[in-house]
C-alpha cells in the first residue's frame, strides 16, 4: 500500500497525483484555481471514492469542464468520467434549527391533544365494529380471545402474586411498627385491608399490566403494521379491529379484575405473615379480624376500578399499535408512548375515583 | 492463474433437521461476475450467508479473500467485512436514518473523512444508482421498494468493496431500472475489478452481464459455466428454467 500523494505544479497548472487513492486518502483542494491537467502516472490504485477525492483535490466542481487527464490507464479514465458524470451539485442542506422551550411545550401540547382526539376517534370506530359484530356473532374470534386471555391472565399471575405479596409485607411491617407503639396492633389488619384492597392492588396490577401487556400489544400490532400483515387482513375482507382489537379488549376486561383479586389475596397473605412474626397476631386471630372488618364494599371498590383501567390500557395500546409508521424506530416510540399514556391514565383515573368515592360516601 | 476470492470446499449444513448443503464446493475468481441460481429452497441465500460469515456450516471450509471465514476471530472478520459489500433481499436499510446517512454510514464508521465529504460521496453513490437528489433527505419508509433497493446498493458500494454480494438485486424493479442496474453492476465490476456474487432469478440478468452461472440443486452444485454450457446439461429443472424465457419471448412477440 502506498500513501496517496498529490502536488500542484503551477507552471503547467497540473495536479500530479500518485499512490493508492481510496476513501482513506483525505486530501483537501491543493490549488486555489482549478487544475487544467490531471496527471495520474503515479497512481497505483483508484476506486470511485478515490476518484472523487482526486477531482476534489484538483478543485473540480460540477458543471466545469473536466481537467485534461494525462497518463491514466483507460479503466481509470472511465472511472473518473463515471464519477464526474454522477457528481451532482452537492449543497449540503443545513440541519433543522433546534426549537426553544416554548416550541417544545407547544409541540407536546399538540401531541397530547392529538392522543386524546385519536383515542376518542378509535373508541368510535371500535363501537361501530362492535355493533357489526353483535349483529353477526359468528364473526367473534373465540380462539384469539382465549389465546389472549391465556397470555394476559395466566402469564401474569406469578408476577402479580410476587409483587403484591411483597407489598403486603412492607405495608404490614410499616403499619405494625407504628401501631405497636400505641398497643393497637390488631388495627394493622384494618389498615392493611383498606389500603391493599382499595388502592394498592388495583393500581399496582394495572401498572404491571400496562407495562407487560400494553407494551406487548403495541409492539405486536406495530410490527404487524410494518410487515404489512394489517394490510393483508384488510385485503382479505376482514377488519383489523374485529380480528385484533376486540379479542384483546375483552381479554383484558376480564383478566384485570381477576388479577386484582389474585393480588388482593397475595397482599393479605404477605401482611398476615408479617403480623404473625412481628406483632404476634396468630393466623386465626388475623382471619377473625378480617371477617369482622372486611365488608364486600371495600373489596368491590377495588375490583370495580379494574375494568376501567383495563379499557384505557388496551385502547391506548391498540390505537398506538395501529398508528405505527412503517419503520423500526416508530415501533419503539409508540411502545414507549403506550406505557407512558397508560400510566398517566391509571393515575388520573385513580385520583378521579378517590374523589368520587369520597363525595358519594362510599 | 487468477486469484481465487471465494473458495467453498465440502460445506455441509443442516437447518431445522433438513440438509441444505451436502459437501458443496465452488469457487469464484477475482473479477468474475457470478450468478447463483436454483429452485426455491435450494439454499442460495444460505450459501451467501455462510460466505459472509452470518451462518456457520457444520463442516467444510470457506475462504473469502484468502482468509478462512470459519476460523478467524471477530476482529479479523470485521476487517474482512470492510472489504465486502452486501445487498440484502429487502434492502435492510436503517429505518431511523435518512437515505443519505444510510449510504454514508459505512464511510462514517470506517474512514477518517469529514462527515460533509462522506455525505457528498454518499450523494455520488446515490446518483450512480440512479436516484434523484430529492430522495437523499427522505427516510426509507417514504421510498418505494425499487428505490429502497437502489439505496441499499449505494450503501453496499459505499466503501468500494472488492467483492459485492447481491441477494436478488433486480427483483422488485421495473424492467428498465433492472437493466440499468445490471449495466451499472457490470460497469462497476469492470472499472473496479470488482467481483460480484449474485443470487438471482432474473434471466435477463443472466443473459446480459454474467460471466458464469452456478446452479444449486439437491443440496449440491449441479453445474457451473456460461449460460450456453448450462443449456447442454440434461436436468429437468434447468430445462424448464430456460424454456420459461423462450415461452415468455414467444408470447411477447405474438402480441
Amino acid at each position: 500500500m502506498t500513501v496517496a500523494q498529490a502536488y500542484y505544479d503551477a507552471s503547467q497548472q497540473a495536479l500530479i497525483a500518485s499512490g493508492d487513492w481510496h476513501a482513506d486518502s483525505a486530501v483537501s483542494p491543493l490549488s486555489t484555481e482549478a487544475a487544467r491537467i490531471l496527471d495520474g502516472a503515479g497512481i497505483s490504485q483508484l476506486d470511485t471514492n478515490g476518484a472523487w477525492l482526486l477531482l476534489t483535490a484538483a478543485n473540480w466542481t460540477t458543471g466545469k469542464p473536466m481537467p485534461e487527464l494525462r497518463a491514466f490507464k483507460p479503466e481509470q479514465v472511465a472511472l473518473l468520467e463515471l464519477v464526474a458524470r454522477h457528481s451532482g451539485p452537492t449543497a449540503i442542506q443545513p440541519s433543522p434549527v433546534r426549537e426553544g422551550g416554548l416550541g417544545l411545550i407547544g409541540r407536546g401540547t399538540l401531541a397530547a391533544i392529538g392522543h386524546v382526539v385519536g383515542l376518542v376517534d378509535f373508541i368510535g370506530r371500535l363501537f361501530v365494529e362492535l355493533i357489526g359484530l353483535a349483529a353477526r356473532p359468528g364473526l367473534w374470534r373465540w380462539r384469539e380471545f382465549s389465546t389472549q386471555l391465556n397470555a394476559v391472565f395466566v402469564g401474569a399471575i406469578s408476577i402479580v402474586v410476587g409483587m403484591l405479596f411483597l407489598l403486603g409485607v412492607v405495608f404490614a411491617y410499616l403499619l405494625g411498627s407504628q401501631a405497636q407503639q400505641y398497643g393497637a396492633s390488631i388495627f394493622v389488619v384494618d389498615g392493611l385491608l383498606l389500603s391493599i384492597l382499595r388502592e394498592i392492588s388495583p393500581v399496582i396490577v394495572a401498572v404491571l399490566v400496562a407495562g407487560r401487556t400494553g407494551a406487548a400489544i403495541t409492539a405486536q400490532i406495530g410490527t404487524m403494521k410494518v410487515t404489512e400483515e394489517i394490510d393483508a387482513i384488510t385485503t382479505l375482507g376482514l377488519s383489523p379491529i374485529a380480528v385484533l382489537v376486540v379479542p384483546r379488549v375483552l381479554a383484558l376486561l376480564i383478566a384485570l379484575p381477576l388479577l386484582v383479586f389474585v393480588g388482593d389475596v397475595a397482599g393479605i397473605l404477605g401482611g398476615m405473615l408479617v403480623t404473625h412474626q412481628q406483632l404476634d397476631i396468630s393466623y386465626y386471630m388475623f382471619m377473625d379480624r378480617v371477617a369482622d372488618v372486611l365488608n364486600l364494599k371495600t373489596l368491590l371498590v377495588g375490583i370495580y376500578k379494574a375494568p376501567v383501567f383495563a379499557i384505557f390500557i388496551v385502547l391506548i395500546a391498540c390505537r398506538m399499535g395501529l398508528s405505527v409508521n412503517r419503520d423500526a424506530r416508530s415501533v419503539g416510540e409508540h411502545t414507549t408512548s403506550t406505557v407512558v399514556q397508560s400510566l398517566v391514565a391509571i393515575i388520573v383515573l385513580n385520583a378521579i375515583f378517590a374523589v368520587m368515592f369520597v363525595r358519594l360516601g362510599i | 492463474m487468477t486469484e481465487t476470492v471465494i473458495d467453498v470446499r465440502d460445506v455441509s449444513i443442516t437447518l431445522g433437521g433438513q440438509p441444505i448443503h451436502r459437501n458443496l464446493s465452488m469457487s469464484v475468481a477475482r473479477g468474475e461476475v457470478i450468478a447463483l441460481i436454483g429452485g426455491s429452497g435450494t439454499g442460495k441465500s444460505v450459501l451467501l450467508r455462510e460466505i459472509i460469515g452470518l451462518l456457520k456450516p457444520q463442516s467444510g471450509q470457506i475462504e473469502l479473500l484468502g482468509q478462512s471465514v470459519l476460523d478467524c476471530s471477530e476482529t479479523q472478520m470485521n476487517l474482512l467485512r470492510r472489504r465486502i459489500g452486501v445487498l440484502f433481499q429487502d434492502g435492510a436499510l436503517f429505518s431511523s436514518l435518512n437515505v443519505e446517512d444510510n449510504v454514508a454510514t459505512p464511510l462514517f464508521e470506517h474512514t477518517r473523512l469529514p462527515h460533509a465529504n462522506c455525505r457528498q460521496l454518499a450523494r455520488l453513490k446515490l446518483d450512480m444508482v440512479g436516484l434523484e437528489a430529492e430522495a437523499a433527505r427522505k427516510h426509507p419508509s417514504q421510498l418505494s421498494g425499487g428505490m429502497r433497493k437502489r439505496v441499499a446498493l449505494a450503501r453496499a458500494i459505499a466503501l468500494d468493496p472488492e467483492v459485492l454480494f447481491l441477494d436478488e438485486p433486480t427483483s422488485g424493479l421495473d424492467p428498465i431500472s433492472a437493466r440499468t442496474f445490471d449495466v451499472l453492476i457490470r460497469l462497476l465490476a469492470d472499472s473496479l475489478g470488482l467481483t460480484v456474487f449474485l443470487v438471482t432469478h432474473d434471466l435477463d440478468t443472466l443473459f446480459s452481464i454474467i460471466d458464469r452461472v452456478i446452479v444449486l440443486s439437491d443440496a449440491r452444485v449441479l453445474g457451473s459455466g456460461t449460460v450456453e454450457e448450462l443449456k447442454r446439461i440434461d436436468d429437468p429443472w434447468l430445462r424448464e428454467y430456460f424454456s420459461a424465457r423462450a415461452l415468455g419471448g414467444e408470447i411477447a412477440y405474438g402480441n
